[in-house]
């Protein structure tokens, strides 16, 4: 079966930690898969090898047919892999929201070329997809935790990725904006078309949204549903 | 002599195309410095020059040259050391700091190198610059621009974040060695220009300023380049008029920018927090 993400006996020391040490992970197109783990468990190590910026000491990582385990020339697949980070707090740094979205495009638009309309509108369409096209003139720092959250979701999307990984989405959000951001997330899941890959340590998003879920337990993977 | 008759000397014509090409150029690397948190690499570089200025005496090779070339090499090679030894760049930044000047020590010794010949890199002098002085001032500033103008959205990824740059498919590592190597060239260039103590005059302070007032890059950018030509140009007239040296002119105008952009950002935060409610 052809697998959008595929992770076999991956394998990774930071440190003299042995961070992860046999995971086995594999999402089909379309698929919500999550990884549920306590704090600590590598579960954002986890997302950096998925999306090519930290390369295994061991195993087979392959994201949309592109071994990322192999090469160091990993951004040209890093376009279609948009990523939601946990720490979407931002520093003092004089960017608006519209720029901060539109940021998603970069990879795509190419080295020296400019945005166009095109990328301007669909960072539009991000914004607007996940509430935040009233603050899109605002700079980024001046927003709450739970709004720069959103921020960093909607560059995601501008990307136009097939694959969406999301690290602990909801952390900075309260109880009604977590829920109403994972039902975003879902529903842009299904319109999109996406494979998506969520880690947390919040099993209750993680029951009423995936397909197929993982625990992360001493840096080894185990298909729980 | 009045400041307009003196403008016809060449020396006085140099240190005005100087400051015409960094006062709007060397700023931006300051950008980089404020954004990235590479204070510490700024210091290492200060250093690496002395050693290299060190080592020219010692061999009886321009100091100045060598000290060029050195912090050039350098900055070339710290990114990728850093990111193969996997030790931060502040941290290999503060491991070099030192052991470069240990070791220009040990050949001020060694080589009965009167100390005070090997700081002379350290001072610096705008209204000494050589014709080839000149042109290395120019042929850097318009690299600088080039580069911002060329990548202006990597650069602002890269500045913003560099994970989020990564992920969004740009060679981001690529273009932070590139940055490092900026970095180093224009403080070797600054170096001969106002001296290696005085080099923030031109990199830093104008910098700090603008992003005190700035709402987007490309004004970050444009106004540290307005106050660096400002403080440039300003603190030459003023060094003229009042008999100071140049270097410490050029700091008093470009301090006293920003304490004015630090009474703007307050006056704006007042009138958006107070008188707002």
């Amino acid at each position: 079966m052809h697998h959008s993400v595929e992770l076999i006996d991956v394998h990774i020391r930071l440190g003299n930690v042995d961070v992860l040490s046999g995971i086995n992970i594999l999402a089909t197109p379309y698929e919500f898969i999550s990884v549920v783990g306590a704090n600590g468990a590598g579960k954002t190590t986890l997302l950096r090898i998925t999306n090519g910026t930290l390369r295994p000491d061991q195993g087979k990582v392959k994201v949309l047919g592109f071994d990322l385990s192999e090469s160091n020339q990993t951004h040209s697949v890093r376009k279609e892999i948009g990523l939601v980070p946990q720490r979407a707090i931002s520093h003092r740094f004089p960017i608006c929201v519209e720029e901060a979205v539109l940021m998603g495009r970069y990879g795509k638009i190419g080295l020296m070329h400019r945005p166009k309309k095109d990328d301007r509108d669909k960072a539009q369409e991000a914004m607007k997809g996940v509430g935040i096209a009233r603050f899109s003139k605002k700079l980024v720092h001046e927003l709450s935790g739970g709004e720069q959250q959103k921020v960093a979701l909607a560059r995601a999307l501008a990307q136009e990725p097939s694959v969406l990984l999301l690290d602990e989405p909801t952390t900075y959000l309260d109880g009604e904006s977590s829920s109403e951001i994972m039902e975003t997330i879902h529903s842009i899941h299904h319109q999109r078309g996406l494979t998506t890959l969520l880690v947390s340590h919040d099993p209750r998003w993680v029951d009423q949204y995936s397909d197929r879920i993982y625990s992360l337990k001493d840096g080894k993977s185990q298909v729980t549903r | 002599m009045g400041w307009v008759e003196s403008l016809s000397l060449p020396f006085m014509q140099h240190a005005i195309i100087a400051i015409l090409f960094a006062g709007i150029a060397f700023p931006m690397i300051g950008v980089f410095i404020t954004s990235l948190n590479l204070v510490p690499l700024r210091f290492a570089m200060m250093h690496i020059a002395l050693l290299g200025g060190a080592i020219g005496l010692f061999l009886k090779i321009d100091p100045l040259l060598m000290g060029l070339l050195f912090c050039s090499a350098s900055s070339l090679a710290l990114g990728p050391v850093s990111e193969k030894m996997k030790m931060g760049l502040g941290t290999l930044s503060g491991y070099l700091m030192t052991l470069t000047l240990a070791l220009a020590f040990i050949l001020f010794y060694k080589g009965n190198i009167h100390v005070i010949q090997a700081f002379d890199i350290l001072w610096g002098n705008i209204l000494s610059l050589t014709r080839g002085d000149l042109l290395l001032v120019v042929g850097v500033s318009l690299f600088i621009l080039s580069v911002v103008a060329l990548f202006f959205k990597e650069i602002q990824a890269i500045l913003y974040d560099r994970d989020v740059a990564l992920a969004v498919g740009l060679p981001a590592k690529g273009f932070y060695y590139l940055i490092v190597f900026i970095l180093g060239l224009s403080i070797a260039v600054s170096m001969r220009m106002i001296g290696a103590l005085l080099v923030d005059a031109f990199i830093l302070l104008p910098a700090i300023a603008a992003t005190l007032i700035s709402r987007s890059l490309k004004q970050v950018f444009l106004f540290s380049s307005l106050f660096g030509l400002i403080s440039g140009l300003f603190g030459l007239y003023l060094s003229f008029l009042l008999d100071l040296p140049t270097s410490s002119a050029i700091i008093l105008v470009a301090s006293a920018i920003i304490g004015f952009c630090i009474l703007v950002e307050r006056r704006a935060w007042f009138r958006a927090n107070v008188t707002s409610r």
